[in-house]
C-alpha cells in the first residue's frame, strides 16, 4: 500500500493509504473516544462517538467516522472542534437515557465534560455496540448470538432467546461486553470453556502459574476457540514478536545418548480413602501440599493462610504419618513430614495468631539443625501431641472453639483427647509414582516392592543402579529431603560426567552369544534378560545379545530351550574345567 | 417460442404481430393497476368478458388488462380503440352499455365521459381531459395500451428496437450517449445517471453487478410499481442495455414484497424475455450475455439504501454499511455494481432510440426528461403523473389535480416520503410568512414569492430548501397538523431505521419523544431548540441517509409552520384540530338535526334526538372523530379542548330549526 | 392459508432446493415459508439453517428484522391499514384506533381467539381510495370512521357489538 501524508488536529503523519484515521490519531497520542471499536473485529461504525471532521483538499469539510474513515492524500482531521464536541456529547446523551448507569458511559461522560446527562438515565444495560455479536462472529466463528428485530427495538439474543447450541461457551461475548450485559453461567452440565479471553489465569493461553517453568504461557488445546472453531488466534495477531503459532502440534523424539540420570520424583497418598480424616468431605481439611500452595505468595490465598470461607484459623491440627508408618498403607516412614509440618507451626505462628497442635508418632528430627529447630518450635508454643489422630469429624454446632474436632488418644498422658480446630493439614506419605515398575523395565533397572527404585548397592553404589550408565537421584529412589535429593543429584551427575569424559565404555570380557544357527527366534530370552539386553533382528528371525548391556549373569543362557545361548568365558567345559581344577 | 437471433428478425417479428392485428377489430382497454383492481375492475373485466361473450362478439372485441393508466382518482377505467373513448368510474353495471353502444354502435355513453369541473362539460378522449393534458407521458407512454403479460404488445409498440440499436454500438458509445443525455438519477438524489456507469465501467473487479432498485418504500409513492406492473419489458430493456455499456452479465431486481403484482408480471417477463433471446447467453445474436434474477425484499424501508439493498440481496439483514468506499467500486459481494432505480432504468430505451439529444431537449439545463409523481393526499385528481421537467408546482397541483377538494384550504405539499420530508407551500399565506419572520427566514415586510410557481427540478427545489425526492407528492389542507406530520413521519422512521447506529436509532426515539409530548400538549418552549440540535447531530453522524434525513420533515414543518408548534406548545392547541389530546368536538348552529353523528357515536356520546340541535357529552366523547368525518353539512367543530363546552353553549343559544333557518334567511 | 399437505420439514426442504440452497435466496426462502404457514414455524427456521448451512442467530436475524415475517402464528383474518402519508392525511388513524378498539387487538397483534390480526402497513399503493384496509387481501376504501362497523361484520359477523 502506498503511503499518504495527513494531518490530525495539525499533526502530520504518514501512514498507508486507506489505513483508517483511528489508528493514525492512535499512532500520535491523540485519543478519539470510542463504544464499538475492537482491533480485531471489522470497525463497525455504529456507535458515532468516534466522529471526527475530515476536511478534504478541496477544503470541503464533513463529520466522519474515524474508526473507518480512510486516509487519503491531504486530507486533514479534526478531532475536537465544537461541531464534533457537540455531536458526540448528544449521541452519548441519547444513549445515556436509555441505559442504565454504568461507569463505561458514565467515564466518557466525564471524559466529554456532561455533568449531567439531559435527559437522566435509563434501564437498559445493553449499548448495542455490537462487539459480542462480531467477535462471536467474526474472531469465534460460532455465530452463535446475533441482532434480533430493529429500530429502537433492536436487541442482542440467542436465535428464539434460549440457550444457543451453537454457542461453544468460549465467553469471548462476556469478556468484550464493556457493560456486564452478558454473563456466563453454567448451563445444564455443559462445561464453560474459559470466563475470560484475556491474558489471565483462567484463559486458554496463559503462564500456567506463576513460579511455572518456563515461566512462558502456554495454549491449552482443550480450551481454545482457534482449536474448536478454527477462527480467533488474536493472541497470534497481538504478539508483537509472532512467537506464537496454532500449528505446533506434541512430537515424539528419538536421540542417542550415553548416560541416563533417572530423577522422576515421588508421588504424594491421596488422602481420600482414609476416610477417618475426612479429606475431601470435610471443608477445611487439606493436604501438606495444598497448604504449602496457600502459603505461597503466588497462590490462591496470595499466601495467606484462611479456612474455605475466607476467615483466619483461630486453631489448626497438623496430623503426621497420613498413610507412612502404617500396615495398611506404607510401612516405611516418609521422612520429610516431621520437619516441614514443623515449618508450617512456624508458618502459622508467623502468620496468624492461632494455635498449632501437632499429632505425631515420633518426632525424627535427624538432620543437621533439625533437633534445635523442634526445640525452638517447642519454645514458639506448638503444642506437641505423642498419638497418632484417630479421626477428624465436624464438630457440633455448640463447639465456640472450631467447626472441627480431632480425636487421638495422648500416649504420654494416656488419654483420650478431642481438639477442636478450624483447619486440619494432612501430612500425607510420599509415595512411588503408579507407572515406576514400567519405567523400571525401561531403563533395565530393578524397582523394591513399594515402588522405590533399587540402587546398585545399599551402601557402595547409592546412585548407580544394576544397568551401567543409568543413575538415580532424588525422590525416585526413596523418600527424601531437600539436601539428601540435592546431594544425591550432584552424586549421580558426577558419575555421569565421569562416563561421558571417557568417551567410551570399558566392557567386561564376559557376555552372552547367541549361536544364530541353533537359535529358534522363540524371544523367551528377550524378556528373561533383567538388564533389556538381548532384542529381536527381526530380518534374521533370530535373537541378539548387546555386549555393552549384558551383565553375563546367564539367566538367558539358563533358560534358552534349544540351548543356543552361551556366556562367554562360562562355557560348560569351562566351569567343568574350574570345578575339576578346584577338586583337584 | 424460436429465439429471435438477429435485430433484422426483431423487426420481421414486429411487423409480422402489426399486420396479423385486424384494424377493424375493437380493443377494450381495461385497466388492471392497482389502483382500479382496489376498486373493482376484476367484476367490470368479468362484465365485459360476460358481454362480449353474450353477444358474439369474441375474435372482434378484444378485452386487453393494462397497467395503470395514471388516473387512479377515476378509477375504474376503459378505453375503448380505436376510437379512444375514456369511460371512468364504471361499474359491472355500466358494461353492457358501453358494449351496446360504444363497442358495436361506436356510439358514446355521454353519463360514463369525464365531466370537467372547471368547464362543467363532458369530455370524450384521454388526452383532452385536464390531468392528461398538460402531462408528458415517456415512461408511462405504453402503460395504458399493452398488455403486461404479452411480449408481442410491447414489441409491437416498438419495444427492444432500443436493444437492437444498442447492441449496433460500443459500450462506451452508450455511456457517452447517457452522458450527453443528462439523464439523472430518478431514486431521488438526482446523481448523473451516465456518470454513474462510467464510474461502474471502470472499476477493477469482475464480476460486474446491474441492478435495479425497486424496493419502493416511500408511503405514497407507487411510480415503481406502476411501472414494473405495467410495462415490465421497458425496465429489463434499460437493464439489458445497461449491462452491456457496463460490462454486466447478471443483474437483479429488488423488488418490495408488497408488490405481488409488479413481481408476478415481472417474472413472466423475464421468462418472455429469456423464452425470446432477449436475455440468455447469445442475446439478439450479438454474443452479448446476460440475466437477471428478481429478489423480493422482507419489507424494510432502509432497504431502499443501496448499501443496505445489497446487504438484502446477500440473504442478510438490510443493515447500511458505512459508504466512504462505493457501491461502484465495492458494492454487491464486494464487486462493481451500478443501482438505478426502476424510473431511470425505463428512461433508457427512450434515451438510446431517439438520442441524448432529443431526450436533452425536454427539461431544464440541469434537469433533462420527465418526471412520473404519485399525486395523493388531499387532492382532487389522485394518480401517477408525469410531467415534463421545470413544469411549475401550481401546474402540477392546480391543472393536473385539479386542486384541494371540498372548500378545504390548500396547506402544503410533501415530497420525497420521510427522507425527502419537505414541504412545498403557499408562502403567501400570512400565517407562513409570519412563521419565517419569526425563525429568521425572511426580513419582516419582505415580499416573497409563492414557492408553488416554482419550476419542479433537481437545482430548484434544492435551491428552495426543498428536494425532487423519489416521487411520492402528498397534498396537506387545513385538517393537516403540521407537528402531527412531522411525528408521523418520525413515527414510520422508528420503525423502519435499522437501529444499527446510534444516533438515528436513539435520536429517533429521542424525536419522537419530544414531538409526542408536543402533541399532547406537554411540550416547552425549549423543545423547539432541542428538536434542531437531535435534528444537526442526526443529519451530522447518521451512518446511512436513512438517519441523515430523517430530520427533515421536522426541519422542513419547523421552517414553514414554526406558528403551529408554538400553538401547541404555549397555548396547548391544535389548529388543524388533528392532536386527539388537545381537541374537543363541539356541535355548532349549522347542525341541521339529521342526527347521523348520533349513529356514528361509538360511546353514544351525542344526542339531541331527530331534527334538533345535537349535542356532545364532552365526558363520553373519546375524539375518534367518527363525527367530524360524517357530518355532511360542517357542523362538527373541532376545537381546543376547554372551548368545547363553551362553542355548544353559543351553539344552542343561535340555533334554529331548519324550516325556521330557511325563512329567516328568505328575510334576511 | 393453504394447509400444509406434506409434513413441514419435506415442505422446507422442497423449498430449499427450489433455490438450490444458495444462501442468497434466504429471504425468498422464509417469505414462502411464511406464505404457506402464515407464519414462520421455530421447526421451520431450525430445518432452513441445516439445509441451508447458515447461522441459526442469522436466521433468526433477518426473521426478525424484516416486517414480511412473523415468528407468530397469525389470525384466520388478516387485516391491515394503510397507514402511507396519504392515508395518514385522511385520518387512517382514527380508523386504525376504532378497529383497535372495536376488535380489542392491539395493531401487530392477533386476538386471543387467533380469529384476526390487525397490522399497519406502509401504502399499498392504493392512494385514491385513501383511507385503506385490507382485509384478507380485499380492499375497503374510501372510509371513515363511522363505517368501521361494516368491516367488524365481514370479519365477526355475530361479534360486531351492535347488533343489526
Amino acid at each position: 500500500m502506498p503511503k499518504v501524508d495527513i494531518t490530525v488536529d495539525g499533526r502530520p503523519i504518514s501512514v498507508e493509504e486507506g489505513s483508517y484515521v483511528l489508528q493514525a490519531a492512535e499512532a500520535l497520542g491523540i485519543d478519539i473516544p470510542t463504544l464499538c471499536f475492537f482491533k480485531y473485529v471489522k470497525p463497525y461504525a455504529a456507535c458515532r462517538i468516534c466522529v471526527v471532521e475530515a476536511r478534504d483538499r478541496r477544503g470541503r469539510t464533513r463529520i466522519v467516522t474515524a474508526c473507518n474513515y480512510p486516509a487519503s492524500e491531504g486530507i486533514e482531521i479534526l478531532t475536537r472542534t465544537p461541531r464534533v464536541v457537540a455531536a458526540r456529547r448528544l449521541n452519548l446523551e441519547m444513549l445515556m437515557s436509555r441505559c442504565a448507569s454504568m461507569p463505561v458511559l458514565n467515564d466518557l461522560a466525564a471524559k466529554l465534560g456532561i455533568e449531567k446527562p439531559r435527559w437522566g438515565t435509563g434501564t437498559d444495560t445493553c449499548i448495542l455496540c455490537g462487539l459480542c455479536v462480531r467477535v462471536c462472529d467474526e474472531i469465534v466463528g460460532a455465530q452463535a448470538i446475533g441482532f434480533a428485530s430493529r429500530g429502537a427495538a433492536r436487541y442482542v439474543t440467542t436465535p428464539f432467546e434460549v440457550d444457543s447450541e451453537a454457542c461453544i461457551l468460549c465467553g469471548a461475548c462476556a469478556a468484550l461486553c464493556p457493560t456486564g450485559h452478558i454473563r456466563m453461567e453454567e448451563a445444564g452440565g455443559r462445561e464453560v470453556v474459559h470466563s475470560e479471553i484475556t491474558l489471565g489465569p483462567n484463559a486458554a493461553i496463559a503462564v500456567p502459574f506463576r513460579q511455572a517453568v518456563p515461566n512462558a504461557p502456554r495454549i491449552d488445546p482443550e480450551f481454545c476457540v482457534h482449536f474448536r472453531t478454527g477462527g480467533c488466534k488474536v493472541c497470534a495477531a497481538v504478539c508483537p514478536k509472532e512467537c506464537i503459532s496454532h500449528d505446533d502440534a506434541d512430537r515424539t523424539e528419538e536421540f542417542g545418548v550415553g548416560t541416563v540420570v533417572l530423577a522422576t520424583g515421588y508421588a504424594d497418598l491421596d488422602p481420600a480413602p482414609l476416610k477417618q480424616y475426612g479429606y475431601g468431605r470435610l471443608p477445611n481439611v487439606i493436604t501438606s501440599m495444598e497448604f504449602e500452595r496457600m502459603n505461597n505468595a503466588a497462590g490462591s490465598t496470595g499466601g495467606r493462610i484462611l479456612t474455605e470461607r475466607g476467615e483466619e484459623p483461630r486453631t489448626i491440627a497438623i496430623l503426621h504419618c497420613i498413610g507412612s508408618r502404617d500396615e495398611d498403607h506404607h510401612p516405611y516412614c516418609s521422612r520429610v513430614c516431621c520437619m516441614y509440618a514443623l515449618k508450617f507451626a512456624h508458618l502459622v505462628k508467623e502468620k496468624t495468631s492461632a494455635e498449632v497442635y501437632q499429632l505425631y508418632i515420633d518426632m525424627r528430627a535427624f538432620g543437621k539443625g533439625y533437633e534445635e529447630f523442634f526445640h525452638r518450635i517447642l519454645g514458639e508454643g506448638v503444642n506437641v501431641i505423642r498419638g497418632k489422630a484417630a479421626e477428624v469429624v465436624r464438630a457440633g454446632e455448640d463447639c465456640e472453639e472450631g467447626t472441627l474436632l480431632v480425636r487421638c488418644e495422648d500416649t504420654l498422658i494416656s488419654k483420650f483427647r478431642e481438639i477442636p480446630v478450624d483447619m486440619v493439614v494432612l501430612c500425607t506419605a510420599l509415595e512411588a509414582h503408579g507407572d515406576a515398575k514400567e519405567v523400571a523395565r525401561r531403563f533395565g533397572i530393578s524397582v523394591g516392592a513399594d515402588g522405590w527404585f533399587i540402587e546398585r548397592h545399599p551402601k557402595l553404589g547409592p546412585v548407580s543402579t544394576t544397568t551401567d550408565g543409568v543413575f538415580l537421584a532424588g525422590g525416585c529412589q526413596s523418600p527424601k529431603d531437600i539436601p539428601d535429593a540435592v546431594a544425591q543429584g550432584s552424586g549421580a551427575a558426577a558419575q555421569a560426567m565421569s562416563l561421558m569424559t571417557r568417551g567410551e565404555v570399558e566392557m567386561d570380557g564376559a557376555y552372552a552369544v547367541i549361536d544364530e544357527e541353533i537359535c529358534s527366534g522363540c524371544r523367551l530370552c528377550n524378556d528373561l534378560c533383567p538388564y533389556g539386553a538381548i532384542g529381536f533382528v527381526a530380518e534374521r528371525k533370530v535373537s541378539s545379545v548387546n555386549p555393552a548391556l549384558c551383565k553375563a549373569c546367564g539367566t538367558c543362557a539358563a533358560g534358552c530351550p534349544s540351548g543356543a545361548i552361551r556366556a562367554l568365558h562360562f562355557a560348560d567345559e569351562q566351569i567343568f574345567a574350574e570345578i575339576e581344577g578346584i577338586l583337584s | 417460442m424460436q429465439p429471435i437471433s438477429s435485430p433484422a428478425e426483431l423487426a420481421e417479428l414486429r411487423s409480422g404481430i402489426i399486420a396479423a392485428r385486424d384494424p377493424n377489430h375493437i380493443w377494450v382497454q381495461l385497466c388492471a393497476g392497482t389502483g382500479c383492481l382496489a376498486c373493482g375492475c376484476e367484476p367490470v373485466a368479468a362484465a365485459f368478458r360476460q358481454h362480449i361473450h353474450d353477444q358474439g362478439l369474441e375474435g372482434v372485441v378484444h378485452l386487453k388488462l393494462t397497467g395503470c393508466h395514471g388516473f387512479c382518482e377515476r378509477g375504474p377505467l376503459v378505453v375503448i380503440q380505436p376510437q379512444g373513448v375514456f369511460y371512468q368510474r364504471i361499474t359491472p353495471e355500466d358494461v353492457g352499455a358501453i358494449v351496446e353502444q360504444t363497442v358495436k354502435h361506436g356510439r358514446v355513453v355521454t353519463k360514463l365521459l369525464y365531466r370537467d369541473p372547471a368547464s362543467k362539460t363532458r369530455v370524450e378522449k384521454a388526452e383532452e381531459i385536464p390531468f392528461y393534458k398538460k402531462q408528458v407521458r415517456l415512461v408511462l407512454r405504453s402503460n395504458g395500451l399493452l398488455d403486461p403479460t404479452s411480449l408481442d404488445d410491447y414489441i409491437a409498440l416498438g419495444g427492444y428496437a432500443a436493444l437492437a440499436k444498442a447492441l449496433t454500438m460500443t459500450p462506451e458509445g452508450i455511456v457517452d450517449e447517457v452522458k450527453r443525455s443528462k439523464l439523472r438519477g430518478r431514486g431521488g438524489g438526482g446523481f448523473p445517471t451516465g456518470l454513474k456507469w462510467e464510474t461502474c465501467r471502470r472499476a477493477k473487479g469482475e464480476p460486474k453487478y446491474v441492478i435495479c432498485n425497486a424496493d419502493e418504500g416511500d408511503p405514497g409513492a407507487f411510480m415503481d410499481r406502476s411501472v414494473l406492473e405495467g410495462n415490465p419489458h421497458s425496465v429489463i430493456e434499460g437493464m439489458i442495455i445497461g449491462a452491456y455499456a457496463i460490462g454486466s452479465h447478471e443483474g437483479y431486481v429488488y423488488v418490495r414484497h408488497e408488490y405481488p403484482l409488479a413481481v408476478k408480471h415481472l417474472s413472466i417477463a423475464l421468462g418472455q424475455a429469456r423464452e425470446a433471446g432477449l436475455l440468455g447467453s447469445d442475446i439478439l445474436g450479438s454474443g452479448f450475455g446476460f440475466d437477471i434474477g428478481v429478489s423480493r425484499g422482507g419489507g424494510a424501508f432502509v432497504c431502499g439504501e443501496s448499501t443496505a439493498l445489497m446487504a438484502s440481496l446477500e440473504g442478510k439483514v438490510g443493515e447500511p454499511r458505512a459508504k466512504y468506499v462505493h457501491t461502484v467500486e465495492h458494492g454487491l459481494w464486494d464487486k462493481p455494481s451500478n443501482l438505478n432505480n426502476v424510473e431511470t432504468w425505463a428512461n433508457i430505451p427512450l434515451i438510446v432510440e431517439h438520442g441524448a439529444d432529443w431526450f436533452a431537449s425536454i427539461g431544464t439545463e440541469g434537469s433533462k426528461g420527465t418526471k412520473v409523481f404519485a399525486l395523493t393526499g388531499k387532492i382532487s385528481n389522485t394518480g401517477l403523473v408525469e410531467v415534463p421537467m421545470g413544469i411549475t408546482l401550481r401546474e402540477i397541483l392546480h391543472d393536473i389535480g385539479g386542486g384541494v377538494p371540498g372548500r378545504k384550504k390548500f396547506k402544503a405539499v410533501q415530497t420525497g416520503g420521510p427522507s425527502g420530508g419537505t414541504l412545498i407551500v403557499e408562502t403567501r399565506d400570512a400565517r407562513i410568512v409570519h412563521s419565517l419572520e419569526e425563525a429568521g427566514e425572511i426580513a419582516p415586510g419582505e415580499t416573497v414569492t409563492s414557492l408553488l410557481d416554482l419550476p419542479v427540478d433537481f437545482d430548484e427545489l434544492t435551491k428552495a430548501g426543498s428536494m425532487m425526492g423519489s416521487g411520492g407528492m402528498i397534498v396537506m389542507d387545513q385538517d393537516s397538523c403540521m407537528v402531527d406530520v412531522a411525528r408521523y413521519f418520525i413515527h414510520f422512521l422508528i420503525e423502519e431505521s435499522c437501529g444499527k447506529c446510534l444516533p438515528c436509532r436513539e435520536g429517533l426515539r429521542k424525536l419522537h419523544e419530544i414531538l409526542e409530548r408536543i402533541t399532547k400538549g406537554q411540550g416547552e418552549p425549549e423543545d423547539i431548540a432541542t428538536l434542531q440540535e437531535i435534528a444537526d447531530t442526526l443529519i451530522d453522524t447518521s451512518l446511512c441517509q436513512l438517519g441523515g434525513s430523517a430530520p427533515n420533515p421536522v426541519l422542513s414543518t419547523l421552517r414553514y409552520f414554526r406558528d403551529e408548534y408554538d400553538a401547541h406548545i404555549r397555548e396547548k392547541r391544535c389548529p388543524a384540530g388533528v392532536c386527539k389530546d388537545l381537541v374537543g368536538y363541539a356541535v355548532t348552529e349549522a347542525c341541521v338535526g339529521d342526527a347521523k353523528c348520533a349513529k356514528v357515536c361509538p360511546t353514544g356520546a351525542i344526542s339531541g334526538g331527530p331534527r334538533s340541535l345535537q349535542v356532545i357529552d364532552q365526558a363520553k366523547c373519546i375524539q375518534c372523530d367518527a363525527c367530524y368525518q360524517v357530518c355532511t353539512f360542517d357542523a362538527i367543530a373541532r376545537v381546543k379542548r376547554d372551548r368545547a363546552e363553551e362553542v355548544q353553549a353559543a351553539a344552542k343559544a343561535a340555533w334554529r330549526p331548519v324550516k325556521e333557518r330557511g325563512r329567516a334567511e328568505a328575510r334576511a | 392459508m393453504i394447509e400444509p399437505t406434506s409434513s413441514l420439514p419435506a415442505r422446507v426442504d422442497q423449498i430449499v432446493a427450489s433455490y438450490q440452497a444458495r444462501p442468497t435466496a434466504l429471504i425468498m426462502v422464509l417469505q414462502e415459508i411464511q406464505q404457506e404457514y402464515s407464519y414462520l414455524p421455530r421447526e421451520a427456521i431450525e430445518r432452513v439453517g441445516e439445509r441451508m448451512d447458515l447461522a441459526l442467530s442469522q436466521i433468526y436475524g433477518v426473521a426478525t428484522f424484516y416486517k414480511a415475517f412473523s415468528l407468530e402464528p397469525r389470525g384466520r383474518h388478516l387485516v391491515s391499514v394503510c397507514t402511507g402519508t396519504a392515508c395518514h392525511v385522511r385520518n387512517s388513524k382514527s380508523i386504525l384506533e376504532r378497529l383497535e378498539r372495536d376488535l380489542q387487538v392491539e395493531r401487530g397483534h392477533t386476538s386471543a381467539d387467533r380469529e384476526v390480526t390487525l397490522e399497519t402497513v406502509n401504502c399499498v399503493g392504493a392512494c385514491a381510495l385513501g383511507p385503506v384496509v385490507l382485509i384478507d387481501g380485499k380492499h375497503y376504501g374510501h372510509l371513515t370512521v363511522g363505517e368501521v362497523e361494516k368491516l367488524i361484520a365481514v370479519i365477526r359477523p355475530c361479534a360486531c357489538g351492535k347488533q343489526n
